[in-house]
């Protein structure tokens, strides 16, 4: 399903939990779909269950995914209150990026142009 | 599941643990570092009841282990240094301990047969450093065990069976709650399977702690101020390590990621780099702090 980056300083759980819900963000997981179980996953990616386990949980506590007694795992049906958390992260690296894009000379224009082109390209899709 | 308290030894004088306590539950894969010499093995022998603890308690399931048959036919120890009965193949020494552990499973062994691909009808003497340390896997898995104490057990093999042999502890820690401790020297192997760690420093437990919550705890920063406007004596921060190159700081710090951003950015940073620490970093800082630093001398 995925690879994660055993080199990377980034904690195997928060790649985890930032795979998934990019899979899920993008629609990848559907509404209701069951995720893989821990002993799959687990064994798949050569990881400790119960650092999935652990994702698992951190996930469900911020409104991805919700859990079935003895059934598993499976995507909510995407309930955006759930994710300010979220928002409040990209926001941040937004004005970062944008700061970024200023020091370099982009214009404030530009900047509208690209979201205008972004706003548009998820209409056609 | 396993659990050790308070726990002394010495052998004739000379003191090697003192007063170690710690904890691992079931289903967990638990991690002892150490220094050289720091009674790891010492304390394994211990678990698998090869030694008996001078004071204190050494448990497993809230039962002795010590001559305690039971317990220990449940558990399986790998040490560093295997040993087989000599003149011995594969299939006597998985006869021998079909006689000693209930759990034993032939269907197993028969199954491990075709991922290993070692002749169990040729002496272990004769195999390799890497095949002999396959063979004792074979055995070991085949056992069933509720407990795999692991000491240096990656050592001699090779890439892809390293990650065959972790892929079958994982298996069995996913699907009936193996209970598995291992020491190694290789951080960055402990690093990616296992779930807690303790570290080990002259027979003392320094500390004990969930990987994960002790690499959110410790941060390498990375940071420039405008016209070195920044004292990292005059900050909040709990500061374990500070050295400036050029006029970029990295700190090693202790807090959540929060408070330190915080701190870091009432200082107006031109530069601000977090990045997790590997265990490794975490392992060299954390032994800096009691004295056992890595000195950069030339002889």
């Amino acid at each position: 399903m995925f690879e994660l980056d055993i080199r990377s300083r980034k904690p195997i759980y928060e790649q985890l939990i930032d795979k998934l819900k990019q899979l899920i963000i993008h629609d990848v997981l559907k509404e209701d779909e069951k995720l893989p179980s821990v002993r799959e996953l687990a064994q798949q990616l050569t990881i400790n269950p119960n650092t999935i386990q652990k994702a698992y949980r951190e996930l469900e506590s911020q409104g991805y995914i919700y859990s079935l007694k003895g059934k598993g795992s499976f995507v909510h049906p995407s309930s955006k209150n759930g994710r300010k958390e979220e928002l409040e992260k990209v926001r941040e690296e937004l004005k970062e990026l944008f700061a970024e894009a200023m020091y370099l000379g982009m214009s404030r224009e530009e900047i509208a142009e690209l979201l205008k082109d972004v706003e548009g390209g998820e209409r056609h899709d | 599941m396993i659990d050790v308290r308070n726990v002394d030894k010495s052998f004739d004088k000379q003191q090697i643990l003192t007063n170690v306590s710690f904890h691992v539950n079931k289903g967990s894969i638990y991690g002892m570092l150490g220094s050289n010499g720091a009674g790891k093995t010492t304390m394994m022998r211990m678990l698998a009841g090869i030694l008996r603890q001078d004071d204190g308690q050494v448990h497993i399931d809230n039962a002795g282990i010590y001559e305690n048959t039971k317990t220990k036919q449940r558990l399986i120890f790998l040490s560093d240094h295997l040993y087989f009965l000599p003149q011995y193949t594969i299939r006597q020494m998985g006869d021998y301990y079909r006689s000693l552990f209930p759990g034993w499973d032939e269907e197993r062994y028969e199954k491990l047969r075709t991922l290993f691909k070692l002749d169990d009808k040729q002496k272990l003497s004769r195999f390799s450093k890497g095949m002999q340390r396959q063979a004792a896997f074979w055995l070991a898995l085949s056992t069933v065990p509720d407990v795999l104490i692991l000491d240096e057990p990656f050592d001699g093999l090779d890439a892809v069976m390293r990650q065959k042999i972790r892929n079958l502890i994982i298996q069995d820690v996913a699907e009936r709650e193996m209970t598995v401790l291992i020491s190694s020297h290789n951080l960055r192997e402990v690093e990616d399977i296992c779930d807690h760690v303790g570290i080990l420093h002259k027979g003392e437990i320094l500390l004990e702690r969930d990987l994960d919550d002790l690499k959110e705890d410790v941060h390498k920063i990375q940071a420039a101020f405008k016209e070195d406007a920044f004292d990292p004596d005059e900050t909040d921060l709990d500061v374990l390590h500070v050295e400036k190159r050029g006029s970029v700081y990295v700190l090693i710090v202790r807090g959540t990621e929060k408070e330190v951003a915080q701190e870091i950015q009432s200082w107006h940073p031109v530069v601000y780099d977090r990045l997790p620490l590997t265990l490794e970093e975490i392992f060299i800082y954390e032994m800096g702090g009691v004295g056992y630093a890595f000195e950069n001398i030339l002889v």
